[in-house]
């Protein structure tokens, strides 16, 4: 067969009963292409740039692994990945806490109502921007909600808690609280709800405590989602920015400068575009592996209770 | 009640005189006025915002549900060249886990290149390839559930595969759509940093980067600030409320049976 023949044979069952063989090819191709643009090439794209040196928002030469190796000898990386490893464990752990704790009180009483459902998803919808000023309000020493309660309730003074490094980040965590704990209830909750009946009521039968339930039944059957709930919780408040933003700013000085506060000050402030993107990828890698493992998580859970967990991903990434 | 006080107290704030904020203290307006929203549209493009947002949320969700959904189809149905349908999935939904902060310096330094700051267009390429990836992880578990018989019953009348796709699956696939479709709309409404990044114009930013800028520029006008932030969150709310039912199916879809 001739080149040209073969080539019209191969249209022919492209275009005929072979379209079948092409069409999910084409159907990819409109997604892969957006992902590919927008996604990969910008990162194959900044992985280059990270190997360049910038002044003034202009690449001025090469500088090899340079700023890569800046990250082991810049005291102010090690300083914001310390705060931004502080606020991702006190914030994560308390949102666990809280969020298990209610989930238990609620199971044992009546469902949630739409309403009450309705008013928990509040904090997550709400502009994250908006969420930052909300507590501006509330932590302004001059008008705030604190300093009012306190004058109103005890007729004391303003209430200082931006202000210092130490509150200021307390104020951080508490921000987080308020906006993620009532996720990690739903999850719970729903997971308790899924969870069967039987073991718990033998449990008590044998008289095992209420305690002893939790420790030895709930506890290990609410583990995979437990597992999924804290993974996509951390990836998320590992790359916290747009409440510090508005918040403080990272300040005062660095003591809520978070990673990635650092990472767009390098870069959009200082116009270190070179190390800004090093340190950014870098974040990525960590992310990037946590992501991995949850997405394996999530996927085990997914097989094992035969149910999608896409809300859980939905709600992590904002 | 923990949940609603911080909120409604920023919405008291926002009704209330500047005098009344600074020195009288109170939790709740004695006296309720709109001066903060009035001088908030004179002073702010705060009208341009809100059509930048619902431009660019609306094209970007458009566009990520019909690429998202035929490639959703393609990867729930079809068995690809070196089990594509299973790894794609999976690099999908590492794209979606992703947060942008680790790529929005590469994202500005492309747009740069290829003239994309400060426009439209940008932000809704950037949100499309964001939201996509989560419309096909989503869409394709939905169609999954869609059994099979269905559209081969059809294909076997004599429709073609994509006709069957159309009258057959999509309007079965209609609950996950929206819930889909709804989840994006709030994504992309709320998103801040990559705005930031991408816009420095009113004639482009969206509501939370006017907000934010509106609100480093008024700093300590407390009355602006807090009207600023009401507002930014109005159309987020108003549309949690009218999807409400979806909302909070869509909130236990996968959770609860």
């Amino acid at each position: 067969m001739t080149a040209a023949a073969a080539y019209l044979s191969r249209r022919r069952r492209a275009q005929g009963a072979g379209l079948d063989r092409v069409l999910p090819y084409l159907l990819l191709a409109p997604t892969l292409l957006l992902v590919l643009a927008v996604v990969v090439y910008p990162i194959v794209y900044g992985v280059r740039q990270s190997f360049l040196n910038f002044r003034f928002g202009h690449a001025v030469g090469s500088v090899g692994l340079d700023n890569y190796r800046q990250l082991f000898h810049d005291p102010a990386f090690g300083q914001s990945l310390l705060v931004t490893l502080k606020f991702v464990v006190l914030a994560v752990t308390i949102e666990t806490v809280l969020g298990l704790g209610l989930a238990l009180l609620i199971a044992a009483e009546l469902p949630l109502t739409r309403l009450a459902r309705l008013v928990l998803v509040v904090p997550m919808i709400v502009t994250p921007i908006v969420v930052g000023i909300v507590f501006r309000l509330i932590y302004a020493s001059d008008v705030g909600l604190l300093t009012t309660l306190r004058k109103d309730i005890f007729g004391g003074g303003p209430v200082f808690i931006l202000d210092k490094g130490w509150s200021a980040f307390l104020g951080l965590v508490a921000l987080d609280v308020w906006e993620w704990t009532p996720l990690m209830f739903l999850i719970l909750l729903a997971g308790l709800q899924s969870l069967p009946v039987e073991p718990f009521e033998a449990a008590r039968v044998d008289g095992a405590g209420g305690w002893r339930i939790f420790l030895d039944q709930t506890l290990p059957m609410l583990r995979s989602v437990l597992a999924v709930a804290i993974a996509l919780r951390t990836i998320d408040a590992f790359t916290t920015f747009d409440q510090v933003f508005v918040l403080t700013k990272g300040g005062p000085g660095t003591s809520t400068q978070l990673i990635s506060m650092y990472g767009y000050n390098t870069s959009f402030k200082f116009d270190e575009f070179g190390y800004g993107t090093a340190m950014l990828l870098t974040v990525a890698l960590v992310v990037l592996a946590l992501a991995a493992l949850s997405v394996r998580l999530i996927r085990r859970e997914a097989a094992e209770r035969d149910v999608g967990w896409a809300p859980v991903h939905w709600w992590s990434s904002s | 009640m923990i949940v609603l006080v911080p909120i409604a107290f920023m919405i008291a704030t926002s009704f209330k005189s500047n005098a009344e904020i600074t020195q009288e203290l109170h939790l709740w307006p004695h006296t309720w006025t709109g001066s903060n929203y009035s001088g908030l549209f004179r002073d702010s493009f705060f009208a341009q915002y809100f059509r930048n947002s619902f431009v660019v949320c609306g094209a970007s969700v458009l566009v990520s549900l019909v690429c998202g959904s035929l490639a959703a189809y393609s990867l729930a149905r079809f068995k690809l060249m070196l089990r594509l349908e299973k790894r794609l999935g999976f690099a999908i939904l590492t794209v979606r886990i992703l947060p942008p902060v680790v790529i929005v310096v590469p994202l500005f330094l492309v747009a740069l290149k290829f003239h994309l700051l400060n426009s439209w267009l940008g932000l809704i390429l950037v949100y499309s390839a964001f939201n996509v990836s989560f419309v096909v992880w989503m869409m394709e578990s939905f169609f999954r559930e869609i059994p099979l018989d269905l559209e081969e019953a059809s294909m076997v009348d004599g429709s073609s595969r994509m006709t069957a796709f159309r009258r057959i699956v999509l309007p079965l696939a209609a609950p996950g759509l929206v819930a889909t479709a709804i989840f994006a709309v709030i994504v992309t409404y709320n998103e801040f940093l990559v705005a930031l990044v991408l816009t420095s114009s009113p004639g482009s930013q969206t509501v939370p980067v006017g907000t934010s800028t509106l609100i480093t520029r008024i700093d300590i006008d407390w009355g602006a600030m807090s009207a600023a932030g009401t507002l930014a969150a109005v159309p987020i709310i108003i549309f949690a409320l009218i999807v409400q039912r979806h909302l909070v199916r869509g909130l236990t879809l996968g959770a609860v049976k």
